[in-house]
C-alpha cells in the first residue's frame, strides 16, 4: 500500500494535465461546475448538445483521451486500469465531463465491441467519438427494477423485425440517431430468456417521442412510442432471445468507472457547505460543523474505497456499494445545502452563479433512481456480495 | 493511492490472522474477564511483534485488525500502538510493556497537567508509564492503578494519580505528540474495523442459517438491507483506516484529517454492526452464553475511547473551517 503513484503514472497525469490546459473549453468547465444543478439558469431547459460539446468529445477522442484504456482507433492509448483512475480523477478535479451523452461511449459502444458481428463493431468509434448520438430504451411504465418484464414486442418477418410498444424515462431519445432498444422476442419464454436488442434509427417511421420534464423542470427525458416501426434483422445485437446477457453486460461496462465523478462531487459539495456555512454566519454553530465534518467523513472514506476496490478488481456487485452510497450521500449533502440557508431554503430565485441548493437536491434523485434504485442496489450487495438467499 | 498489498504485507495480515484464530479463542476472552492472568500465557505469542509499533502505520494496522477480529486481550496495543511511538520521540529505549497516559480530568485525549489520570489502558500489566504534560512527558514505573469498570472487559483501564513533583518532564515537542496520538488513534480504528468485520461476519452467517417461516431469515429484504448498509460501512471504515495509515507513512499533509476520519468511520460502522447485529441475532443475541455482547461491549467501549465519533467530527470540523 502507498499513496504515491509510479513514476511512469504521474508522467501520464501530467500529459494528461498538458492537454486539458491547452483543449479543455471554457464551456466544458463551466458546465462541469453546475452539472448537478443540471442547468444554470433554471428556465427553459438548456441546449442539450451544444456545438462545443461535439467538439469537445470529438477532440478527446482524437488524441487519445476520450477512453484512454482502449486503442486509438477507439479513442484511446491503450491506457492501464491504473492510469484510466488517474484520468477520471483529474477530469474530475477539474470538473470537466467528457461527453454531455453517456450512454454512447460508456454502454452502446463496449457492448458493440463485445457482443457485435464485425458490421456492428465498425459502429462502435462513432459511439464513442459522440458522431453518433444513442439512447438505451430499457425501462418501460410496467418494467422498471424489474426490467426483465418487459413488453416492448418485436416480431419477426422476413429480414425485419416490427416493433410496437413504448418505452419511458429514455434520456437523450430527443437528440438520439439511434437507439439500443431492448425488446421482447418470445412471449412464451420464461422472461429474462424471451428478450433481444435491436439497434434502432431513431428517424425510423412509426417512432415518436414525447419529452418529459424532469422534476426540476429544466431537462427532460421522453417516453418513445413504437408503432410497427420496421428494423432490418441485421440490427440485431447477439443472438436472438439472447438480450438479457447484453443487459447485464452493458450496465457493468461503464459502471465500474462512474464513481470517480460521483464522489469528487461529493467531495467539492463538503467544500461548498463549509462555505455556504460561513457566509451565512453558522459557522461557530457546533451541530453544524459536526454534521458537515460527517459529510465529509463519508465523502473522504469513499473515496478511499472506490481507490481500494479498485486495487482489488472489485467486480461489478461490489460496484453496487459505490454507486449506493455516492449517490445517497450526495442526496443528503444537497439537503443539508438547502437547510442551511434556513427560511430561504425553499426560495428558488438564486444570486446568480449561487448553487441552487434545492434544484441540486431534486436532480439527486436520478442518482439514487436510475440505472438501478438504491434499493435494488441493497439487493445486489446483499445477495451477491454477502451471498444471502434470494427473497421469495 | 495504490491499495494493493506487497507480498510482505499480505503474509504479515495472514501470519496475524492465524496467529490470533490459533490462540486467542474466545474461551480465553471469557476466562480473562474474571482473571485477568488467564490472558498472560497468550502474551508470549505477541512480544516479538511489539516493534510493528516502530514501523510502518500499514502494518500494525493490518495486524491490529486481526487482533480486533478476536477481541484479543492484553498490553500489546498499549505497548505497540501507544507507547513506543511515544518513548521513541522522546530519544528513549523501550521497556518490554508500556502504556501512556495521557486524558486528565476532562477524559479528552489532550495534553493535560492534571495528577488525575483517567482512561490509561492496561496499567497494571506493564513495565513503564508514560505521562504526557505540556510540552514533554514524564516515564516512571509502574504507579498504583485503580481499575475503571467498563463495558468492555476485554480492553482494562486505569485511573492513575500521577505524583507530579516527583519526575522531571523529558521535552517533547506538542507536534511530535499529536503524530503519535494520531498514529495510535488510527491503529486503535484499524482493529476497531476488525471487531466491525467480525461481527458483519457472524451476522451475515446467522442470517444464512437460522429458518423461520421456512426460509433464512437472511432472504427476508428488511434483514438484507440492514445486512448491506451494515456491510458498506465497514468497507467505507476500512478504506479509510488504511488510507489515514498510508498518509502517515508518506508524510502526507492530509494525514490529520485523515485521522479524524478513520477514527469516525470505524466507530460509526462498529456502533452500527453492533446494533443491527444483536437485533438480527434476536433472543440468542440476547443472552450472555452468545459471543456476539462481548463483540457489542469492545466496539463501543472502543468508539469511545480516544474521542468518540462525535469528538472526530469536531476536531475534523476544525480542520475544515478553522
Ligand atoms: C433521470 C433518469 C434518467 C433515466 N434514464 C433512462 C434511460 O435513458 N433509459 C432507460 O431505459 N431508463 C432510464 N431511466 C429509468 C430508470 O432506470 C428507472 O426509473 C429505474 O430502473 C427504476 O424503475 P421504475 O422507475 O419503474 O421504478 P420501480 O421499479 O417501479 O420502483 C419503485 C420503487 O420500488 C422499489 N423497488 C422495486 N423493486 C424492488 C425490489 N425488488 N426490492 C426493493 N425495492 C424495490 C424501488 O427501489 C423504488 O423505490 C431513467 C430514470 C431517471 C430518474
Amino acid at each position: 500500500m502507498k499513496l504515491a503513484w509510479s513514476a511512469e503514472d504521474e508522467a501520464f497525469r501530467a500529459e494528461l494535465a498538458a492537454f486539458l490546459d491547452q483543449h479543455a473549453p471554457p464551456e466544458a468547465v463551466e458546465y462541469g461546475r453546475h452539472l448537478a444543478d443540471e442547468s444554470s439558469d433554471g428556465g427553459a431547459p438548456p441546449e442539450l448538445l451544444p456545438d462545443w460539446a461535439r467538439v469537445w468529445q470529438a477532440t478527446l477522442f482524437d488524441h487519445g483521451w476520450m477512453v484512454p484504456g482502449y486503442p486509438p482507433e477507439l479513442g484511446g492509448r491503450n491506457a492501464t486500469p491504473t492510469q484510466t483512475l488517474i484520468y477520471l480523477s483529474e477530469l474530475a478535479a477539474r470538473d470537466v465531463p467528457r461527453s454531455l451523452h453517456f450512454p454512447g461511449y460508456a454502454i452502446v459502444g463496449p457492448s458493440l465491441l463485445e457482443f457485435g458481428n464485425e458490421e456492428q463493431r465498425g459502429l462502435a468509434p462513432a459511439a464513442i467519438r459522440g458522431d453518433a448520438v444513442w439512447c438505451i430504451g430499457m425501462s418501460e411504465p410496467n418494467a422498471g427494477s424489474d426490467l426483465a418484464g418487459l413488453q416492448t414486442r418485436a416480431v419477426q418477418d422476413g429480414d425485419t423485425f416490427v416493433v410496437n410498444g413504448q418505452k419511458v424515462w429514455t434520456s437523450y431519445a430527443m437528440i438520439a440517431d439511434r437507439c439500443m432498444c431492448y425488446v421482447r422476442t418470445d412471449p412464451d419464454a420464461p422472461k429474462h430468456k424471451g428478450i433481444s436488442v435491436l439497434m434502432i434509427e431513431m428517424d425510423t417511421p412509426g417512432i415518436e417521442v414525447r419529452p418529459l420534464r424532469h422534476i426540476t423542470g429544466a431537462a427532460e427525458f421522453a417516453e418513445v412510442f413504437f408503432t410497427d416501426v420496421a428494423v432490418p434483422a441485421a440490427h440485431l445485437l447477439g443472438d436472438v432471445n439472447d438480450g438479457w446477457r447484453i443487459t447485464t453486460g452493458s450496465l457493468a461496462h461503464e459502471r465500474g468507472g462512474l464513481w470517480v465523478p460521483g464522489v469528487a462531487r461529493c467531495r467539492h459539495t463538503v467544500d461548498e457547505l463549509v462555505g455556504v456555512a460561513k457566509a451565512r454566519g453558522l459557522d461557530a454553530d457546533p451541530g453544524i460543523r459536526r454534521e458537515i465534518a460527517a459529510l465529509y467523513e463519508e465523502a473522504a472514506s469513499l473515496w478511499a474505497l472506490g481507490h481500494k476496490g479498485f486495487a482489488a478488481g472489485a467486480g461489478g456487485a461490489e460496484h453496487s456499494y459505490m454507486k449506493l452510497a455516492y449517490s445517497e450521500l450526495l442526496k443528503h449533502q444537497f439537503e443539508v445545502g438547502m437547510t442551511l440557508h434556513g427560511p430561504d431554503g425553499a426560495v428558488t430565485s438564486g444570486e446568480p452563479g449561487d448553487p441552487v441548493w434545492w434544484r441540486r437536491f431534486f436532480a439527486s434523485f436520478a442518482g439514487t433512481i436510475a440505472g438501478g434504485t438504491s434499493e435494488i442496489q441493497r439487493n445486489i450487495i446483499a445477495q451477491r456480495v454477502l451471498g444471502l438467499p434470494r427473497g421469495a | 493511492m495504490d491499495f494493493a498489498l506487497t507480498d510482505d504485507q499480505q503474509l504479515l495480515s495472514d501470519t496475524a490472522r492465524s496467529l490470533f484464530t490459533n490462540e486467542y479463542p474466545l474461551s480465553v476472552v471469557r476466562a480473562h474477564a474474571d482473571d485477568p492472568s488467564a490472558a498472560d500465557p497468550l502474551w508470549k505469542h505477541l512480544t516479538e511483534w511489539v516493534a510493528l509499533g516502530d514501523g510502518p502505520l500499514v502494518d500494525l494496522c493490518l495486524f491490529l485488525e486481526e487482533a480486533g477480529a478476536v477481541l484479543a486481550p492484553g498490553p500489546f496495543f498499549a505497548t505497540a500502538a501507544l507507547y513506543r511511538p511515544v518513548v521513541a520521540a522522546l530519544g528513549r529505549e523501550p521497556a518490554a510493556t508500556g502504556t501512556v497516559a495521557v486524558a486528565g480530568e476532562s477524559g479528552e485525549w489532550v495534553a493535560s497537567a492534571d495528577r488525575v489520570r483517567r482512561f490509561v489502558v492496561e496499567a497494571d500489566a506493564v513495565e513503564e508509564v508514560v505521562v504526557v504534560v505540556p510540552g514533554g512527558a514524564i516515564i516512571t514505573g509502574p504507579l498504583p492503578a485503580r481499575p475503571v469498570e467498563t463495558l468492555d472487559s476485554t480492553r482494562r483501564l486505569f485511573e492513575l494519580d500521577v505524583p507530579m513533583g516527583e519526575h522531571a518532564a523529558l521535552p517533547l515537542d506538542p507536534d511530535a505528540l499529536t503524530g503519535c496520538l494520531e498514529r495510535a488513534t488510527v491503529a486503535l480504528s484499524a482493529e476497531l474495523v476488525g471487531t466491525a468485520r467480525r461481527i458483519l461476519d457472524m451476522t451475515v452467517e446467522y442470517a444464512k442459517e437460522r429458518v423461520q417461516f421456512d426460509r433464512p431469515i437472511g432472504s427476508f429484504q428488511a434483514v438484507q438491507h440492514k445486512l448491506a448498509d451494515m456491510a458498506l460501512d465497514v468497507e467505507r471504515a476500512t478504506a479509510a483506516v488504511y488510507y489515514a495509515a498510508m498518509a502517515f507513512d508518506a508524510g502526507d499533509a492530509d494525514r490529520h484529517r485523515a485521522a479524524h476520519v478513520a477514527k469516525a468511520a470505524a466507530g460509526r460502522a462498529a456502533r452500527r454492526a453492533a446494533k443491527d447485529g444483536i437485533q438480527i441475532h434476536g433472543g440468542i443475541g440476547y443472552t450472555w452464553e452468545h459471543d456476539l455482547h462481548l463483540f457489542m461491549r469492545r466496539a463501543y467501549a472502543s468508539e469511545f475511547l480516544m474521542g468518540s465519533s462525535d469528538w472526530h467530527h469536531e476536531r475534523l470540523a476544525g480542520l475544515l473551517f478553522d
